[in-house]
This record gives C-alpha cells, structure tokens and sequence, in this order.
C-alpha cells in the first residue's frame, strides 16, 4: 500500500475542524470564509523560509504567472510558485488547510482523489512526471479579506484558480480531470470525477426523444474546445436549451453544473448557484457520444456566466479512465470583475 | 499529404517514453486542429490552433522544417502556415474567398515533440461588401487527414449585428459550416 501524504478522511476533518473553530466561539453568524481563508494563507506565508516566500507571492496583475497553469504534467509546461515535493511536512499541511479553507469538503476531497490518482499513474509507471509532488501552490496578491487575490494550486489534470474577495469567490477559470478516472485506494474504489459522470448520464436518461435529437451533437468531439489556453473565448452554444427542459430536468442541469461550482466553499458555491438558477432558462445542454450509462461521451453546459466542459481523451486506452474538463464564467475570469484597470 | 504511423513504431515509441502502460498525459499520435471562427461585421477570423502529439510531431516537423536543421525558422514558418493555407477551402455563400494570414506563433521544436507546443494560425477573410440578410460560411480542412482530428466552431459575435444561426460539421470536424444573418 502507498503512503499517503494527506488522505482524504483526514482532509474533510481538516476542513470539518475550520469549521469548528467558528462554530465553537459560539457565534451564530454563518463562518466567516474570508477572514479563515486569509489566516490559513498567512499561516502558510509565516512557515516559508525567506527565498520561499519571494517564490510564492505574485503581483495580482502579473499576468503571465496568472497563465500559468495546464492540464499537462508540470514537467512539460512549467508552473511558478511552490512545488509541494519541495516543501516541508509543516508547509504542504499548511498549503491544505488553505485549499480546506477556501473549498467545500467535497471540492476538498476531490482535489485530493485527482492528486491521488496522478500518484497512482506514477506507481503504476515510475514516471517522476507524476506524483503528488509535482502540484505547486502560488497566490496572485497577498492575502486579504477585503482586496482581491488569487490561491493558484495544480498541476497535471488540475489547474485551480481560486480568485477571492472578500467573502466573494470565483474558480473559473479552472481544470479538473482525472487518470485514471477510477482508482483502488485502501480497499475502495475513487472515483475523483465520478459525481459529474454519473449526473450526466442521468440528465441524457431524462431527455425525450425530441429533446435528445436537440442535445445530441452529430460529430465527434475529441477535446476540450475551451480548455487551457483558450482565455477569453467564447463559443456558440449549442445543443438543448434550459427552456426546451422540464422543471426537473432543468434542477438536473444545476445540479451537474454544482459539481463545479460546489468545489468552492458554501458562500461562494451558493452564489454561483443563485446566478446560474437565475439563467437557466439561457443555458444549454449538449452531448457527443455514445449514450449508455458508463460509456466515453463529451458533454458541455453553457450559459450566459458559466462553461463547462467534459471531455474523455482518447489516449491511454480507456476513454472512460481519462477525463478532462474545464470550468469558466465568461463573465467573471480570474475575478475580472473586481479587477481595476 | 498522407502520413503513416506504424503501429509497431508507435509501440516502440511508447516503450522509448516509457509511458505506463495504458496511461499517457497528453496527446499522443494524433494532429489536434481546433478552428475558432469569429464572423464580425466586415471580417471573419479563423484562428487555428495545431497540436501534434508526440508521436506524430516528428512527422508534422518534418513538413514544417522544410530545410531539415532542426530548427523553425521565420522562413520555415511562413512556409507552413501557406501550406496549411492551400488545404483550407473556405467558401461564403458558396464562392470561394481567399484567407490573409494575420498572426502566427511556433513554440520551440522541443515543446512540439514533447506533445506540449501548439501552433497558431490566424486568417482573416475580408466581408466588408456583405450585405444584411443570411450568409453560409463552409470551412474544408484537407490539412494531413491521416494523422489528424478536428474541432470547429463559430464564436459569439461580439457585435449584436451578426446572429449565428446554425452550426453544421460532417462526423469529424474535417468539414464545417456556418450559418449566420446580418443585420443592419
């Protein structure tokens, strides 16, 4: 069995533990996300060593570290800040309690089941490529509950862009993806995308046949079309519109699109959430790809503030064990909103 | 062009990278031609961006480095993006318009054979004498079919005077086509 650094378990009760602090001062006022997110990145900022710290903190408006993230290992395109294999024991817990801080627990556990699984693809290969090691931690600003700044953590198959103000937060934009897809640890089998998969499946399961001749794109889709690099693009939407849906069916597409937007904590989960109910009817659903429950398909959700994507890649056999998606708010990248000129 | 992949080469090639098996991070052995068409009143923009895998960068280097020294020079690359130029056949409203090559960008040879690099290609079509009413724009990508796969789309006009009607692709993505409407 592998050593793991950080488990799953014991990052929930990590986060479970932020959560107790607030709760336990006896303070009937909803946690103050902000004010925990800040105090965890500056706990982190006060465990570097000098040369660290200088590696760690970017200007907010330095825009090329901003890019800086892929869905390829960090070997073939290079991240700044941080590598967490350079780090301490100290400073790697450090980085975790900021990632607990600032996500839910189950945006939380599924960062960890993606690192997780890249451990696996090392393992398995003993390419040095992979492996938890090769994530890196940067911020874009110093930390602040009142100006915007940017948490960056990722590395192969996740790029996390956590732009937060305030109590205000967005993670677009950022990439999620997994291989394998699906995993042994520890006598149990991980599934780090499985929630998106399986809810997906079940929408396509709702559509009636008139609504599936809408949403079902006749072509093939083999990536990503907006995936990392592709900033500041928006496509054509296109497949089955909220408005052509059933009141459930529509409650089925917001809860897919939560499995991305719930990655961030509650407050800020809950505001995308009431923004993308208030659309709805304006989003769009599409498919490509073969229909049975398990099988390799592309799907894409677009509105008017929201993309996402997810698409199985082709290489390393299995379809099914190789997903990559994106996330983006053509509204709200990088915080673009609370950015001033 | 036709280029081949043995698959005995590809295996030996998998081995060489030492890949696990039934695990890759990245593109392998096959040419990625993603087309963005941006329709705007008086222009169309196709940007296009090329990713070769690592096993088939060798061979899309090959067209590129048209002098073989390893390195993609100006020339090189102004060579490459005509070749890429003549296998696209864009049509508007069934005529044949001709493409201007107005931006480009090569990574370095090493980030093309580690499967890392993209190029950027991007055309633009002059539409200034088109009048309001109902277009079709077709793009045919004939660019080394063997090795490649396809994604085409229309982007969201920025201008509220263009209206993307309908998008079509054959099975794909070689053949794409744009429906779209004017108003004035």
């Amino acid at each position: 069995m592998h050593q793991k650094l950080f488990t799953a378990p014991a990052l929930l009760l990590l986060a479970g533990c932020l959560r107790l602090t607030s709760f336990g001062q006896g303070n009937p006022t909803p946690a103050k996300p902000a004010a925990e997110i800040t105090a965890a990145a500056d706990k982190f900022l006060a465990a570097l060593e000098p040369g660290q710290r200088e590696k760690v903190v970017f200007d907010f408006k330095d825009e090329a570290q901003r890019g800086r993230w892929s869905n390829l290992p960090t070997t073939m395109v290079k991240r700044g800040g941080l590598r967490m294999g350079d780090l301490s024991k100290l400073q790697r817990d450090a980085v975790l309690v900021v990632l607990a801080a600032a996500l839910s627990p189950q945006g939380y556990e599924k960062v960890l089941q993606i690192v997780d699984g890249d451990e696996m693809l090392k393992k398995g290969g003993g390419q040095t490529m992979f492996g938890r090691d090769q994530y890196y931690v940067s911020f874009l600003g110093q930390p602040s509950t009142t100006k915007p700044w940017t948490i960056q953590f990722g590395g192969h198959h996740l790029g996390l862009n956590i732009t937060l103000v305030g109590d205000q937060g967005t993670l677009a934009p950022s990439h999620t993806g997994a291989q394998p897809a699906l995993y042994e640890l520890e006598g149990k089998a991980v599934r780090p995308l499985g929630r998106e998969t399986d809810k997906a499946f079940a929408l396509l399961a709702s559509l009636d046949e008139a609504q599936r001749k809408q949403a079902i794109l006749g072509f093939q889709m083999h990536d990503l079309v907006l995936g990392p690099g592709r900033d500041g693009q928006v496509i054509q939407p296109e497949g089955i519109k909220g408005s052509a849906l059933s009141e459930k069916q529509r409650e089925m597409l917001l809860d897919l699109a939560g499995e991305w937007t719930g990655i961030m904590h509650e407050a800020v989960a809950k505001a995308k959430m009431e923004q993308l109910r208030q659309h709805i009817s304006e989003t769009w659903f599409a498919w490509s790809g073969p229909t049975e429950k398990g099988s390799a398909a592309y799907f894409r959700i677009q509105g008017p503030t929201v993309i996402i994507e997810y698409a199985p890649q082709r290489l390393g056999g299995d379809p099914t064990k190789h997903i990559h998606t994106i996330y983006r708010d053509p509204t709200n990248e990088y915080g673009a909103k609370w950015q001033t000129p | 062009m036709r280029l081949a992949m043995p698959s005995l080469w590809l295996a030996l090639l998998f081995a060489m990278l030492g890949f696990p098996s039934g695990a890759s991070a990245h593109r392998l052995d096959e040419y990625l031609q993603a087309t963005l068409v941006s329709i705007e009143v008086g222009e169309v923009r196709l940007q296009i961006n090329l990713t070769p895998g690592v096993a088939v960068a060798e061979q899309v280097l090959a067209v590129i480095d048209s002098d073989h020294n390893g390195v993609i020079s100006v020339k090189d690359a102004a060579g490459y993006a005509e070749t890429v130029k003549h296998d696209l056949i864009v049509r508007l409203d069934r005529r044949k318009v001709s493409l201007t090559l107005i931006a480009s960008s090569f990574p370095e040879v090493s980030e093309l054979r580690s499967g890392s690099g993209f190029i950027q290609l991007e055309f633009s079509v002059s539409t200034a004498s088109m009048t309001a009413g109902s277009h079709r724009l077709s793009l045919k990508n004939r660019h080394l079919p063997a090795v490649s796969v396809y994604l085409f789309n229309a982007a969201q006009p920025r201008s509220g005077e263009i209206e993307i009607t309908r998008q079509k692709r054959n099975e794909n993505q070689s053949l794409g086509e744009i429906e779209f409407a004017v108003r004035r």
